[in-house]
């Protein structure tokens, strides 16, 4: 069944990487978002939740620490799967925002098979 | 503690890696090594600390940055980039060359906590950081056609 999904990246042009490398990865998808910070995810969020949201972590004002812990208290977002895509690579961070409700990780630089393999399990 | 051949390399592997995968451009260490970037070039720039402080730098040509962020974008020929464009695919390269390089140093640095990318165009940049610091720089070829100029700036943290 086709998903929807919001990318949230404080870089218009990474966002934009971001799509295309969706789309190369085949995943069937019939909605996207677009967020460049925080706040601006969470309003779209509350007013139309989505199955997946990928979400940049090094951003200005609400890191995407910050927004997992934000997303995790809307009742509309519960099921959300959240899969961080970031440059930043230290277990410890992956662990501390998995603990914290994200689903899944991506590091950049990224290819659309890691998108596939890393996304799958949650498109059924 | 760590060498400069080692952060040598991996600044040149992490290099690599981001062209290879997200911009989908060949690079190698430039057979000219007195050839220069000239004209208007953009440098990207974005710091780090932990055991090492110091700034990771990215610096090209504005043709050779239009070529990188049409790449990275996927666009036909035919459409317009705007400057912001640009700036804002430079400043992912080299967050991304700064992110590829971190995990390759993690295990001889330990952890490194990296800054948002800033961007500035101009001619003649350089970058610098103050007494003590070590500069590692290494000149690339971009598909045989342009040059880039990737520099560390680092010394060991006073803290
Ligand atoms: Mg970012």
């Amino acid at each position: 069944m086709a998903k929807s999904l919001m990318i949230v990246d404080d870089s218009a042009t990474m966002r934009k990487i971001i799509m295309r490398t969706v789309r190369m990865s085949g995943l069937d998808i019939d909605r996207t978002e677009e967020a460049g910070n925080g706040i601006e995810a969470l309003e779209k969020l509350d007013a139309a939740p989505v199955d997946i949201m990928l979400c940049d972590i090094n951003m200005p004002e609400m890191s995407g620490v910050e927004l997992v812990k934000k997303v995790r208290e809307l009742p509309s977002s519960v099921d959300t799967k959240i899969i961080m895509v970031s440059t930043e690579s230290s277990q410890e961070l992956i662990d501390d925002v998995i603990a914290d409700g994200a689903n899944g990780y991506i590091t950049k630089p990224f290819t659309p098979e890691k998108f596939q393999e890393k996304l799958s399990p949650f498109m059924n | 503690m760590v060498d400069e051949v080692c952060l040598n390399d991996a600044l040149l592997a992490g290099a690599k890696e981001v062209f290879e995968t997200m911009i989908f451009m060949d690079i190698e260490e430039s057979s000219e090594p007195d050839r220069q970037v000239e004209g208007d070039a953009l440098l990207g720039s974005i710091t780090f600390k932990g055991n090492l402080e110091g700034c990771l730098t990215i610096c090209c040509g504005v043709l050779c940055a239009k070529t990188i962020a049409v790449n990275m974008l996927g666009m036909d020929s035919g459409e317009e980039l705007s400057k912001e464009e640009t700036h804002d695919a430079i400043g992912e390269v080299t967050n991304m060359v700064m992110g590829s390089v971190k995990s390759r140093v993690q295990d001889s640095v330990g952890d490194l906590e990296v800054s948002i990318p800033s961007v500035v165009s101009g001619r003649g940049l350089d970058s610098s950081l103050g007494d003590g610091t070590t500069k590692i720089l290494v000149k690339v070829g971009i598909e045989d056609e342009y040059i880039a100029e990737l520099s560390l700036l680092y010394r060991a943290s006073s803290r």
